[in-house]
């Protein structure tokens, strides 16, 4: 019960942010929906063909499809399945969607994941580095450096990495023709993820966020206290410093990282939801882009949810404050 | 209390602390050749208005001030055991100061190899043999870890005690011996769950709890509620007389200093202007005090000191700049001592610290014989 009485707070606080993310996505859902049933273009045009199509064969084709008439029946009818797991089928290729949610999303989440990790991988050191070295001449090429490569864009970089290592070295291959059963593996992978991770302008805005929090930190007086004590100043500057600075970006730079993601798979034929999206897009593949929205939109959420949950476990205050 | 005499504990000696002023595109002679003996087992107050340079000093002389382009001179010889050390030993290798016609102009200083040295130095007394105490306790305590977990780490990391239960143990002593309100409950809470003066008494456990021979105290009753600071003064005489632990206590507070210090050094614009024993110090009826200490002392919160008005007397002027430094004494444009017999002396020359009583010294041209 004592347990339970300390964590009590963090459960009550992660409880309530799940019931956001709920109504969020709800939100998100309807606002998607009112988007796509507002914009121009059809998707029995695209499914015809490019045909026009009559208002007498529409019905008949909602009909067959067995899709309500009016728009709010749709869109009830739509969350009503989409409660149950079921996303509806594609109105391209008649494939449900949770199906091809679940691979391209996996595949999206390896992306996303490896490239975060290649971002932090560059821009944690280099902040450390600077804060424990400042004004010296390294960190300052190395600053440089960053944002130069940050400033770069994604699609260029791209290609340019694909004609180096691909073309020219052959080390790395890329995926030729979408979805034509070739297998994947992780060397596929590399390029993708070192191109979002490097070239999404994300190391050098979170390189200098740390490094000015880590700083500002190793500042503070109890990290002086720290000092005057014989502690190890990185046990006690490491929650503040860098634990939730760290944790911060990773949530803010998700829909970056998922914006990013489009175009990278897009340069890499690599079948994730970026490419999904994409697709479904252009073929008003409603069901597909619905799905699509709701799925990023919780992974952004979950970014979210992985920081408050880290702030809320270090910061004793915070699970006070509600 | 203990004369002032005896062996030394520490000696500092024309410790230098420059910093560069973004703001004022200039170096600030923060601490500019300041001199200063501790005796064993005795208390030395520093004493002085904000921005004389007190806590810097401190500061400066145990590595504690990082900024990357200050500059730190001088010797500070600790005494570990029988063993003279100079904490700030081999620092002046790392330095190259351009002076020009007084002013410095530039400073060339390899930062890294100067910050590896001075953890070499401290990393054996910092919180070990030299404790530290702060202003601000709430701010001074990590805001994420319990006060016990603090001070179970002082414990482990400088006493015999590493194991988790005796260290827990020994923590809650400490906690009872600063007179903590039902230790066991304070033991898990945090610094923002305390009052300052709570948190001060633990700031003081996890000091002491490495058993120390120097406490250096920073201004440990600033900002706390006038009953809580003067219960701190009364636990910080009676752990000193209880451990006979060294200390250098550092307040704007005359009569912090007054109750706690066997000597005193009264600093002003980076400089020591005045030592002594602290009964010929901050007597009121000493005609040979610096006329600093004297307007220092006129200016506290006494019944006596108040004017005709009912008001107190404040010493007029602003604190002296530390980036002009005037060729004379720097109290020169605020001393209301002065007479025609120093007056030409006072601004062409500034004076030196000269004996006017054994063991007092006074840095004023009033204080010393013509010639």
């Amino acid at each position: 019960m004592a347990q339970f009485d300390k964590y009590k707070p963090v459960i009550l606080v992660i409880s309530r942010e799940l019931l956001l993310t709920a109504l969020l996505l709800l939100g998100i859902s309807m606002v998607v929906f009112a988007i796509l049933y507002l914009a121009p273009g059809d998707p029995f045009a695209v499914l015809l063909g490019g045909q026009l199509v009559s208002e007498s064969e529409r019905q008949a084709l909602l009909e067959s499809l067995g899709l309500p008439s009016t728009w709010y029946g749709q869109y009830f009818s739509w969350l009503g399945h989409m409660l149950q797991g079921d996303f509806g089928n594609s109105l391209r290729s008649g494939v449900p969607v949770a199906q091809e949610l679940v691979s391209t999303g996996l595949n999206t989440l390896y992306l996303i994941v490896g490239a975060m990790l290649v971002t932090l991988g560059f821009a944690v050191p280099i902040a450390i580095y600077s804060v424990s070295r400042e004004h010296s001449l390294a960190t300052w090429l190395m600053t440089i450096l960053t944002y130069i490569v940050s400033a770069l864009p994604l699609f260029w970089l791209g290609y340019i990495l694909i004609y180096y290592f691909t073309r020219q070295l052959g080390i790395f291959p890329v995926s030729t023709s979408s979805g034509s059963g070739e297998s994947l593996n992780w060397l596929h992978l590399v390029l993708p993820v070192l191109l979002l991770g490097i070239g999404n302008g994300a190391v050098g805005e979170i390189l200098r966020h740390l490094r000015m929090e880590l700083q500002r930190v190793m500042d503070e007086e109890y990290v002086r206290t720290a000092r005057a004590k014989g502690a190890p100043v990185w046990r006690h500057a490491f929650a503040e410093g860098l634990l939730l600075p760290i944790t911060e970006m990773v949530a803010a730079k998700l829909p970056h990282l998922l914006g990013g993601a489009i175009i990278v798979e897009q340069v890499f034929n690599w079948p994730g939801l970026g490419r999904l999206a994409w697709q479904a897009a252009l073929d008003r593949d409603y069901p597909v882009i619905l799905a699509v929205a709701v799925v990023a939109a919780a992974m952004v959420r979950m970014g979210s949810l992985l920081h408050r949950f880290v702030y809320i476990s270090v910061n004793p205050r915070a699970s006070q404050e509600h | 209390m203990s004369a002032s005499s005896g062996p030394l504990l520490l000696q500092i000696r024309d410790l230098r602390t420059y910093f560069y002023s973004q703001a004022k595109q200039a170096f600030v002679r923060a601490v500019d050749g300041v001199d200063l003996a501790v005796f064993k087992g005795s208390t030395l107050g520093i004493v002085g208005e904000s921005g004389s340079g007190k806590s810097i000093t401190m500061l400066s002389s145990i590595g504690l001030v990082t900024s990357a382009p200050g500059v730190i001179t001088g010797s500070v010889i600790f005494q570990d055991g029988d063993k003279p050390v100079n904490l700030l030993g081999g620092l002046p290798d790392y330095v190259y100061l351009e002076i020009t016609d007084g002013r410095i102009m530039a400073v060339h200083k390899q930062q890294p190899q100067w910050m590896t040295r001075v953890r070499q130095n401290l990393k054996p007394y910092r919180g070990n043999n030299i404790a530290m105490i702060f202003q601000n306790p709430k701010a001074a305590m990590h805001p994420y870890q319990t006060i016990g977990a603090q001070i179970m780490e002082a414990i482990q990391l400088h006493t015999d005690i590493k194991d988790k239960v005796a260290a827990r143990q020994m923590a809650l002593n400490w906690l009872d011996r600063v007179q903590m309100d039902s230790p066991r409950l304070r033991f898990d809470n945090h610094p923002h769950g305390l009052s300052g003066g709570m948190c001060q008494r633990a700031m003081i456990a996890m000091a002491l709890a490495a058993q120390p021979s120097l406490l250096i105290a920073d201004e440990p009753t600033t900002g706390l509620d006038a009953t809580i600071q003067s219960k701190i003064v009364d636990l910080l005489l009676e752990l000193r007389q209880d451990l006979g632990i060294t200390t250098i206590l550092i307040s704007h507070d005359i009569s912090v200093i007054k109750r706690l210090s066997d000597d005193v050094a009264v600093m002003y614009g980076g400089r020591v202007m005045e030592t002594g024993p602290a009964a010929l110090v901050l007597d009121e009826r000493n005609e040979q005090r610096h006329p600093y200490t004297h307007a220092l002392l006129a200016s506290t919160p006494r019944r006596a000191n108040a004017n005709a008005q009912g008001y107190l007397p404040a010493i007029k002027g602003e604190v002296c700049d530390n980036i002009n430094i005037p060729a004379g004494c720097r109290f020169l444009s605020r001393c209301h001592a002065i007479n025609d017999r120093v007056r030409d002396r006072c601004r062409r020359m500034e004076p030196e610290l000269t004996v006017v009583a054994p063991g007092h010294q006074v840095r004023c041209w009033l204080r010393q014989e013509d010639g």
